[in-house]
């Protein structure tokens, strides 16, 4: 018995054509297979990070250069401290920075660094004080020959440039100037890989910088100086202490200038109340000059300061870990 | 004999005519209007800071901070963090056509940065950028003329 079909050939033929359509177009987008790099190092060693990736060649384009995105510390001066190199089948070569004055494809309007930090934010690191910084690849290639390309990247990072001990999450993502980060119903034409762990740098003689794990008070902008605003906040959430559920907190600090002096501002009014925001939150806030809140003259500079969170009659101090040392913070820029 | 005269009259027209219409083009006077010189004289406001491209307006207390410009001096009034910490001249690279405003604090070295000086819903602003920290910490102060 013959079973009558009502698709009709030149339907058939179209919804086919759509479907290897969709296939050959889905599969383009560069990939990330795996990362090699070591869980810590001493600062000021060259670290040698390995990026493992696939770039399928399926549908025709290009040629377009490969872009590569590193998210890391800026004190570390990547620009300055790196070089990359690419090894894969259709040959070897270099990773090149990408000017800032190149704008991202898809990008709106945004060059490449900042369309890494606006697509994949700063991972899961907890201090806005990352960068992404981006390379391309000196040579162009097409995505024709329906293969995938295996390749590495090569980096060799000279890590921790500002000295510090670090505790971080990197990060890296791949694509190339013919898509950007682009996904569509055709496909994704863009990977990203950041890491879980945290990689440690160890040996610095600065502050350490912990990236990784949330911290009882921030200082913001992680680097300033006297004469910035400075933001300090004491989130409460991050563990229980002796404030825990106050409805007002207060900053008890004293200040090392360059003259070898110091003041203490440790008080419990206007000036050194720290607001909760939002109310109940359990996060609170100060916004201030340090030169103007310490008194200092025009020619001192503050070049260090230690702080404890107080309750509001000033017989609670919380310091640093939740103990009764001060929280130590150093006016620097790198 | 009467061709040659119908000839020589529709000349004759056809010169009057061309003269005619030569004559009624003139040359428009155009009187370029006179760019005037931006005047900032005057004290002013903050009425928004940012940092880092942060709203940190509502953070500090910038009610009592002014800048005061007068016949090529500034003053500040109730400091913070801004260009220039003393008081001191100033200057615009161009009065009329100014892209530039300098800050010569007494003793210090000339700070120029950029001149933003829109109107904005009918009044006058003037934008400042600087970073009186660190380099990397951008400041960007929107002033309006103080009422007092």
């Amino acid at each position: 018995m013959r079973i009558p079909l009502h698709i009709k050939g030149e339907k058939l033929w179209k919804v086919c054509a759509f479907i290897i359509l969709c296939i050959i177009l889905a599969c383009c987008g560069e990939e990330i297979a795996s990362v090699e790099q070591p869980s810590t190092a001493k600062v000021g060693s060259t670290v040698p990070i390995t990026v493992n990736i696939n770039i399928p060649t399926a549908g025709d384009g290009g040629p377009d250069y490969l872009v590569f995105g590193f998210l890391v510390p800026k004190g570390w001066q990547t620009s300055k401290n790196t070089t990359i190199t690419y090894s894969g089948p259709r040959g070897n070569g270099n990773m090149t920075l990408i000017p800032n004055t190149t704008l991202a494809k898809n990008g709106g309007g945004l060059n490449w660094p900042d369309l890494m930090k606006k697509t994949f934010g700063i991972g899961a690191n907890l201090i806005d004080d990352m960068e992404w910084v981006a390379y391309q690849s000196d040579k162009s290639f097409t995505h024709g020959g329906n293969e995938t390309i295996t390749g590495k990247l090569n980096i060799q990072i000279k890590v921790g440039a500002d000295n510090n001990n670090t505790l971080v999450k990197l990060g890296y993502c791949i694509t190339d100037t013919g898509n950007g980060f682009t996904s569509n119903e055709f496909g994704t034409y863009y990977s990203v890989k950041l890491m879980a762990d945290c990689f440690e740098l160890t040996g610095g003689t600065g502050d350490m910088v912990d990236f990784c794990n949330p911290q009882l008070t921030t200082v913001n902008p992680p680097k300033s100086l006297d004469n910035d605003f400075v933001t300090l906040t004491f989130d409460g959430t991050v563990t229980s202490t002796q404030l825990s559920g106050a409805q007002n907190v207060y900053l008890c600090a004293t200040a090392y200038t360059s003259d070898g002096k110091t003041v203490t501002v440790c008080e419990q009014t206007d000036k050194t109340k720290m607001v909760q925001l939002p109310a109940g939150s359990n996060r609170y806030q100060i916004t201030f000059w340090p030169k103007s809140f310490f008194g200092a003259t025009d020619a001192q500079t503050i070049v260090k300061m230690e702080y404890f969170i107080t309750s509001a009659n000033g017989a609670t101090k919380i310091g640093y870990g939740n103990t009764s040392s001060p929280f130590v913070y150093t006016f620097k820029c790198s | 004999m009467k061709i040659q005269m119908i000839l020589g009259r529709a000349f004759l027209l056809a010169i009057i005519c061309t003269m005619m219409c030569f004559g009624s083009c003139k040359t428009e006077q155009i009187v370029p209007s006179q760019e005037m010189p931006k005047d900032i004289g005057g004290s002013w406001k903050v009425i928004k800071a940012t940092r880092n491209g942060t709203d940190i307006t509502n953070l500090v207390d910038f009610s009592k901070f002014q800048v005061s410009f007068n016949d090529g001096k500034y003053t500040l009034i109730n400091k913070l963090p801004f260009l220039v910490n003393q008081d001191g001249t100033y200057s615009l690279d161009n009065p009329q056509y100014p892209f530039q405003i300098v800050f010569n604090a007494n003793g210090a070295q000339p700070i120029p940065t950029a001149f933003n000086y829109p109107i904005v819903n009918g009044v006058r602003q003037l934008s400042l950028t600087f970073s009186p920290g660190c380099p990397n910490n951008t400041y960007i102060y929107t002033l309006e003329k103080a009422t007092k």
